[in-house]
């Protein structure tokens, strides 16, 4: 009887969080607007087939995978290296250190907005999807250290002792050792850094105002006096595509990210 | 003890410079507006803490601050329950539906922002949404535009929907931290499940709670663009969150002000975070062992 009702609930939290979604995805399979040659309201592909002929909308494809990626490689390059230090060393302001990565981690992007398009329109990082990536990385490095530093930390010292001993430099040690023994974490701490970079829109929209625009902004941009609905949800369902994936992939790993000092 | 070693500054220098350069530079920077009248950025004008004392000294920015300590509460009472409780029947149950329901739950964290009040205005609408033509068809006279309380429910239902995972995931982290031997000392001493939750599953999510605690707090205080999509502070500024102020500003290229604000909310996250940290290692002198 007990199971029977968690299965009833689990079944309510999965109608809770897919009906809304399922009207976007139906949505997108209809025109919805009056065309020749197609009945409105109808399914139809026509709105995936529009996405496919506007060079507007695949360059926004383009330039958000470009900005996500560049920033993941980013938040991970520099990550690794600090998670160690954090996870293996004390030193001096390692606590103020780590406090202040707190603060920005937790530090809205709303409030972050002026300072950071006044400061990027100066040197020219503004438009680009280098600026986005380089942006999210205010809130995507602590993340990459945090997480990471907890998967380093379960790694017992010997392991890095024996490495040294065998005659690894540090990042010989990094590349051939440290990295393939906590390669899930490697993969959890991607995958958070990719949805909260993918999914951020304040900062990506004072930043693209004429240009370099991510598919957050180009959906933006489909509303006007005649919003094409269908083309607005069916791009809302090709954004949610890649998170999607990413999710299915580190599904068994999700949780451990995070059994971490704060 | 991790041994003393002030050459791990090195391995550290690289995230430092990032974070310097896309956070405390730009907030050095625009302190300097704040205490500027700047008509256009080459035209600076000194003006002291005008703008501060404008903000610090309207009713609005108190109304404001009021609603957004409102928002967080409900959201807060409603997800971090919410998401324990769901976290502790899944860890009582398979594999299999472990990682359905942690997989369909994330879900919505992959929603880019400005896509949400889309999705969810879009299930609402009376003519065509499913949700909006199941409450005109169950005879609700519901109107998130010019109802203030049912804007409320909107946000707050919105915002549950679109954060829940992360609870739960954080959540059930902690829980599938606890080595199988706890139960067994509880089964022993013919613990209850209250106190089996009381005295060791809570203790041992505290850490990754006290995350999603902090998390969830900063993101619905200072919730904005969700917000702004759906009724645009509206009916009558009943949904009017601090951001949606400094939003207001930012839109208008009111750079004085709105760099003076943008330093008040900084100085409020801070202290926001340093009680958190002053709370949490007050009662936590060390850190947590790593989990095996």
């Amino acid at each position: 009887m007990k199971s029977l009702g968690r299965i009833i609930l689990f079944a309510a939290i999965g109608a809770f969080v897919l009906v809304p979604l399922a009207q976007t995805i139906m949505t997108s399979f209809v025109s919805t607007l009056p065309r020749s040659g197609i009945v409105e309201g109808h399914f139809s592909l026509i709105n995936y087939q529009n996405i496919s002929h506007s060079a507007v909308l695949k360059q926004a494809i383009l330039n958000s995978i470009i900005y996500v990626v560049l920033n993941v490689v980013l938040c991970l390059g520099v990550g690794l290296p600090a998670a160690y230090a954090f996870a293996r060393y004390s030193f001096v302001g390692d606590r103020q250190l780590f406090f202040l990565l707190l603060v920005f981690r937790i530090t809205p992007t709303v409030v972050l907005s002026l300072p950071i398009f006044v400061l990027f329109a100066q040197i020219g990082l503004e438009n680009t999807p280098v600026g986005i990536a380089l942006v999210h990385c205010v809130f995507n490095i602590p993340i990459a250290i945090w997480i990471l530093e907890g998967f380093i930390a379960s790694v017992p010292r010997e392991f890095d002792e024996t490495a040294f001993l065998d005659g690894h430099s540090l990042p010989s040690f990094f590349f051939r050792h440290l990295v393939p023994a906590i390669a899930p974490g490697i993969g959890v701490t991607a995958f958070f850094c990719f949805i909260f970079s993918w999914v951020e829109v304040v900062l990506a929209r004072i930043l693209t105002t004429t240009g370099g625009k991510p598919i957050t902004m180009a959906i933006n941009a489909l509303f006007g006096f005649r919003t094409d609905f269908g083309l607005v949800t069916a791009m809302t369902v090709l954004a949610l595509v890649p998170g999607v994936a990413m999710i299915y992939f580190v599904r068994n790993h999700l949780a451990k990210g995070f059994v971490i000092r704060t | 003890m991790k041994p003393y070693d002030n050459s791990a500054w090195f391995l550290v220098l690289p995230a430092l410079v990032i974070v310097t350069f896309v956070g405390i530079l730009p907030l050095v920077a625009v302190t300097n507006y704040s205490f500027q009248d700047l008509f256009s950025l080459n035209n600076p004008y000194w003006v002291g803490i005008d703008w501060y004392r404008n903000i610090v000294t309207s009713e609005r920015f108190y109304a404001s601050l009021g609603r957004s300590f409102l928002f967080s509460a409900i959201v807060l009472s409603i997800q971090l329950p919410l998401g324990i409780w769901i976290a502790l029947l899944l860890q009582r149950s398979h594999r299999f539906i472990v990682s359905t329901v942690l997989v369909l739950i994330t879900v919505p964290l992959v929603v880019p922002w400005n896509m949400i009040p889309v999705i969810w205005l879009n299930f609402i609408n009376p003519n065509m949404g499913l949700a909006g033509r199941m409450l005109a068809w169950l005879g609700v006279g519901f109107d998130y535009k010019f109802n203030a309380l049912h804007t409320w429910i909107v946000l707050v239902v919105m915002d549950t929907w679109h954060w829940l995972g992360l609870v739960v995931v954080l959540a059930y982290a902690g829980i599938s931290s606890i080595p199988p031997a706890y139960y067994q000392a509880a089964a022993i001493d013919a613990a209850s499940p209250w106190q089996v939750f009381r005295f060791i599953q809570l203790p041992k999510m505290k850490t990754v709670l006290s995350m999603a605690l902090l998390l969830r707090f900063m993101d619905s205080f200072m919730i904005y663009i969700e917000a702004f999509r759906i009724n645009a502070g509206g009916p009558d500024s009943a949904t009017a969150f601090l951001s949606l102020d400094l939003g207001e500003e930012i839109q208008a290229f009111n750079y004085g002000p709105s760099a003076a604000r943008s330093i008040v909310y900084f100085l409020i996250v801070l202290t926001i975070a340093w009680s958190f940290k002053a709370a949490t290692s007050m009662r936590a002198p060390v850190t947590m062992a790593p989990a095996k």
